[in-house]
């Protein structure tokens, strides 16, 4: 065996015909992974941006007990499309952005198995995002049923058009759909298939993991709700009687659908910010990630796991009892391959090194927060508890605890932690700082009166609420314009430092990783030759090298 | 491990014992009052979840901390952390507490669960062979005990209650207290849902199906239903009073509005619908609420 | 261009061939990629017979008025055609492995015939039923799962079609025969479902 075919596989070498800064690659049909990650990343924090806008207008009408600021139908639309922008159009985008941008440098793979499809795939985001978008301006308006959009509500239509709101919603829906099918297919072969040579399974970052076991729920659970979805989309639309109780239908079938998928889909969201963190702890406390295998396969049991807890969500909905019992029991079981992660992340920083940036600040924020969203979350799984603040803020205070205390302050680490990679320059620390500081006092003040809020009774999806519940609304409402106002620093960080920041070096960090090794940005094939991996992942505290041919993946 | 390990461990775990403590006792403080049986086993429940939980939160935010406060290094500092890439004891240790500390709350939930004996929804496969009377596995133990029966109804966006006895129709939930009472529920449209936080109980009212419900209130006073499943436009004003009042006062009550005739009731949903200077910014089309319920008890403000 | 590896370590040894085997086999990536694509999709036929199920065994009408039940003889012909047929694509494809031509296209000519035979017959049975999509959740749900499998069926015939066509281009299946494979495959997927869309719909009545 000698290095005669290593060489043959090499890419030719065609001359890049396109200079690095070349911003109009942005926006175009490329098929380089790292183009559509940022892609992605872009398009979904612009929709974050607008699903945040709307979150103020509901804050802004819940300051004061009567529903004095818009009318209840658009304080409903309101609240649907909030939710579904966000869940839709900036958590799951902005997932799948950063891991194309990082799974095939982190495995060793010049692109993704199928670039074409990627590229495609990706452009379904901003199509359905402005259709999504356009119902604002149908007689009928936007959908009002909320995310959940449970029939009899959203099949009611109180206008003679078929192209309602709700319409433009399901197809919006199955469209994102699509895209996340086509995005995991994708994922789930490039992480079996184009791992680089000695890249095992068990040398691959826990980022990795995470990666592919949230795309493994995506293709096991997602067509639950695109069967839900084609059903309601008939019922809305065709006449028929799924769901329509007057015709015989049942309306509880639908929760089934789509919570046996919605529910998952919150692992699908938060599993790879897990990977975010075993990334982050160990760089900046400058140890192994404590325990690698267990933390690694603890995703895998999380994914088998979420596909056996739906019924949580409908424990009021008409479920039998043993039913209720049952999912009580799975349900809580998560939290033990949860809590082994958690143990992990602190054991990992524990007699560190600490370096506080910005990353490691949002990260330890954000373990934070997990934490007390797990605790609020195994409350809400033992069914007499539920049964009390089930449908009240309380559950909305839980779960925005989860996906900003949680995944969106951790994207926020990962998008500091790369962006020296993703643009060759380096972000301003001093601004990233204060964009934690705020963020944080943000999120607590906005979602922590929630709890309070719930346990009194106050139902979610209200635009009008008891005089006794205002105080607490008042902080929330605060909190929120606060948090609006976190993303200025955010927003002038990252624009400035990618036009005038200082140049980054190819791994500022010191962080060990296959995407450390080649130059920032990186090039158009990642790597001149494909990385020999020889170690583990996380070889913080030993001088053992990552990769056998460290000097031959870069040019030059 | 030397003594000064030791003894530090020793000290925090008892600071977090006695701040978890402190925690389950506030935690009755945060929820309404306690107006039926069934909410007293929600809230020690909830108490022992409330003390659990902060021993967890605060044990981790205090390691976290300590690790920030006294780890922290310069950015000049190059050197690295001692290489721990992990601990099998510890992490058996930290996978099997959990494990069975899961066990624990699911089952102790269980039990309460048990306790309370709601009535809850009927197994949906039998729902249709006999709606109403679907024996439950807790029905055994409280047939001796005599049952106010009262009918709901919800409507966009409408409560009222039918007293099968007498016929009467009301715009309130008036129950004697300390007595069993089974509700049968049916919704028109939507799904509603019947939510007292003071009883803290909830269950969805599915459309034409008869959801039978089953609670007993312990304390006098007038509490808030409110719909808890998202039902349209008026969602937020679809309350009603709950009056929960002695045996004696119920009964004249009762004898009082069965003499009354039967008007609509007070509706906001119907009044601001139909009240154009309540427009605000905004809006579209929406479900026109059903006309309101015709009442023999008005709702007392 | 100058490639350093060492040949010592016994991980270099076999990266050779690793690394061969990942830049060249995009027809592996391909069927690996199918394969779960088409166990995704899988999924929801198999949330649509869940949903089925379920609602048959609570609803108290499930038949709408004036409705008895399902004529069985005439689809159970369409069944074995159907099912015949995916054996019929499977000795086309073998024939294909032997690099026989001609045999491959015609027995590939007689499954997608096969396919629109079933196609047809679904067409005349669905004219001469007396309820229709909205007829309660039993008329949603049959023209639901039989429409959506037939929809299946389609497709199938037509990527039959796009081989076919590809099978008279010069040298097309010399490098291997992916999409043969592919879209055989996923005859047999479509095969498997309608098998218990019928036992579900058709004998369980």
């Amino acid at each position: 065996m000698t290095n005669v075919p290593v060489e043959g596989i090499a890419i030719p070498e065609v001359a890049h015909p396109e200079p690095q800064n070349n911003w109009r690659k942005y926006f175009s049909f490329s098929t380089d992974h790292k183009v559509i990650g940022i892609q992605y990343l872009v398009t979904s924090f612009v929709f974050f941006l607008i699903g945040g806008l709307l979150s103020m207008v509901i804050r802004a009408e819940l300051i004061t007990p009567q529903a004095d600021l818009i009318d209840r139908t658009l304080y409903n639309s309101m609240f649907t499309m909030h939710g579904t922008i966000m869940i839709f159009l900036w958590i799951f985008p902005s997932l799948v952005g950063l891991a194309n941008y990082l799974v095939p440098l982190m495995i060793g793979a010049r692109d993704m198995a199928f670039p074409r499809l990627n590229a495609a795939a990706f452009w379904m985001v901003p199509v359905f995002g402005i259709l999504l978008m356009t119902s604002y301006f149908l007689p009928a308006g936007t959908a009002q049923a909320g995310w959940w959009s449970y029939p009899p509500v959203s099949t009611q239509n109180p206008t003679d058009s078929v192209i309602t709101g709700e319409f433009v919603w399901i197809l919006a829906v199955a469209i994102s759909g699509v895209s996340s099918i086509m995005g995991a297919v994708n994922f789930v072969t490039t992480i079996v298939r184009m791992r680089a040579p000695g890249m095992t399974f068990f040398r691959m970052p826990v980022y990795v993991w995470t990666v592919f076991s949230a795309q493994i729920i995506q293709l096991a659970a997602l067509p639950a709700l695109t069967a839900g979805a084609i059903m309601l989309l008939f019922d809305v639309a065709a006449g028929t009687a799924f769901f329509n109780p007057d015709k015989g239908g049942n309306p509880v079938l639908f929760q089934h659908f789509f919570w046996f998928y919605s529910h998952p889909a919150v692992y699908v969201m938060v599993l790879p910010i897990f990977g975010v963190f075993s990334e982050i702890f160990p760089v900046y406390s400058r140890k192994p990630l404590f325990g690698y295998r267990v933390v690694a396969v603890s995703s895998l049991l999380i994914t088998t796991v979420s596909v056996l807890v739906w019924v949580h969500h409908m424990y009021a909905s008409g479920t039998p009892g043993w039913m209720r019992m049952l999912f009580m029991a799975t349900t809580m079981l998560v939290a033990v391959p949860t809590g082994i992660k958690v143990f992990a992340w602190v054991a990992t920083i524990w007699k560190g090194k600490l370096r506080l940036n910005t990353p490691m600040l949002f990260c330890l924020g954000a373990l934070i927060m997990f934490v007390f969203a797990g605790i609020t979350g195994v409350m809400l799984a033992s069914v007499p508890i539920d049964i009390h603040v089930n449908n009240t803020y309380f559950v909305v205070g839980h779960f925005h605890y989860i996906v900003y205390g949680t995944i969106t302050m951790g994207m926020f680490a990962a998008i500091y932690h790369w962006f020296p990679k993703m643009t060759g320059r380096m972000y301003y620390e001093g601004l990233g700082k204060l964009h934690f500081a705020l963020a944080f006092i943000g999120v607590n003040l906005n979602f922590f009166p929630m709890h309070p809020l719930g346990l009194q009774g106050m139902l979610r999806r209200v635009s009008s609420y008891e005089p006794e519940y205002a105080f607490w609304n008042v902080v929330a409402s605060i909190g929120a314009f606060l948090l609006g106002m976190s993303t200025i620093p955010f927003i002038l960080n990252m624009v400035g430092a990618w036009v005038q920041g200082k140049p980054a070096p190819d791994n500022p960090w010191r962080a060990i990783g296959l995407e450390w090794l080649v130059s920032s940005p990186p090039p158009v094939e990642n790597f001149e030759e494909l990385p020999v991996v020889v170690s583990g992942p996380y070889g913080y505290g030993k001088s053992d090298p990552l990769v056998e041919n460290a000097a031959a993946l870069k040019e030059g | 491990m030397n003594l000064k390990t030791i003894v530090g461990i020793g000290v925090y775990v008892a600071v977090l014992i006695a701040a978890s403590i402190w925690v389950g006792q506030q935690a009755y403080g945060w929820l309404p009052p306690q107006a039926s049986a069934e909410s007293m086993l929600i809230d020690d429940l909830f108490s022992l979840f409330s003390a659990i939980g902060t021993f967890i939160l605060l044990g981790i935010t205090g390691l976290v901390l300590y690790t920030v406060f006294t780890q922290s290094v310069s950015r000049f500092d190059t050197s690295d952390g001692p290489h721990m890439e992990g601990n099998v004891k510890l992490e058996i240790f930290w996978t099997a507490v959990p494990l069975l500390l899961v066990f624990f709350l699911a089952a102790y939930s269980y039990q309460t669960y048990q306790q309370m004996a709601v009535r809850g929804p009927m197994d949906l496969v039998h729902l249709h062979h006999m709606p109403g009377t679907t024996p439950t596995a807790y029905a055994a133990d409280l047939e001796p005990e005599p049952v106010e029966e009262v009918e709901v109804y919800a409507k966009q966006w409408a409560w009222s209650f039918r007293y099968p006895d007498t016929g009467v129709v009301s715009a309130d939930l008036h129950l004697p207290v300390n007595k069993r009472v089974r509700l049968l529920m049916t919704a028109d449209d939507v799904i509603h849902g019947f939510y007292v936080p003071a009883f803290r109980l909830k269950q969805d009212i599915l459309p034409k199906r008869t959801t039978e419900f089953e609670f007993t209130p312990v304390r006098e006073g007038i509490y808030r239903l409110n719909d808890s499943q998202f039902s349209g436009t008026y969602f937020a004003i679809m309350t009603a009073n709950v009056v929960v009042e002695s045996p004696d006062s119920y009964r004249q009550w009762l004898a009082r509005a069965a003499a009354q005739p039967a008007v609509p009731a007070e509706n906001p949903a119907y009044s601001e619908y139909t009240n154009k200077r309540l427009k605000r910014f905004g809006g579209w089309k929406t479900i026109a609420p059903a006309p309101p319920p015709l009442v023999n008890a008005l709702a007392e403000r | 261009m100058d490639s350093s590896i060492s040949t010592e370590k016994p991980d270099v040894a076999i990266a050779p061939h690793a690394a061969h085997a990942h830049e060249e086999d995009h027809a592996g990536n391909s069927m690996f990629g199918f394969i779960i694509f088409l166990l995704s999709e899988s999924v929801i036929f198999l949330s649509f017979f869940a949903g089925y199920i379920l609602v048959k065994t609570t609803t108290p009408n499930w038949l709408p008025p004036g409705v008895s039940g399902l004529e069985v003889s005439k689809p159970a012909i369409n069944t074995v055609v159907l099912v015949a047929s995916s054996f019929v694509a499977y000795f086309a494809e073998r024939a294909l492995k032997k690099e026989n031509l001609l045999v491959f296209r015609l027995l590939w000519l007689l499954t997608m015939a096969m396919g629109a035979y079933f196609l047809v017959g679904q067409a005349i049975e669905w004219s001469e039923l007396e309820f229709g999509f909205s007829d309660g959740v039993f008329g949603g749900l049959f023209y639901l799962l039989t429409g959506f499998h037939g929809l299946h069926v389609l497709t199938g015939i037509l990527l039959m079609g796009i081989m076919l066509f590809k099978s008279f281009v010069p040298n097309n299946y010399a490098g291997g025969h992916t999409g043969v494979d592919a879209t055989s495959l996923f005859w047999h997927f479509v095969d498997v479902i309608w098998i218990i869309l019928f036992i579900l719909i058709y004998i369980w009545q």
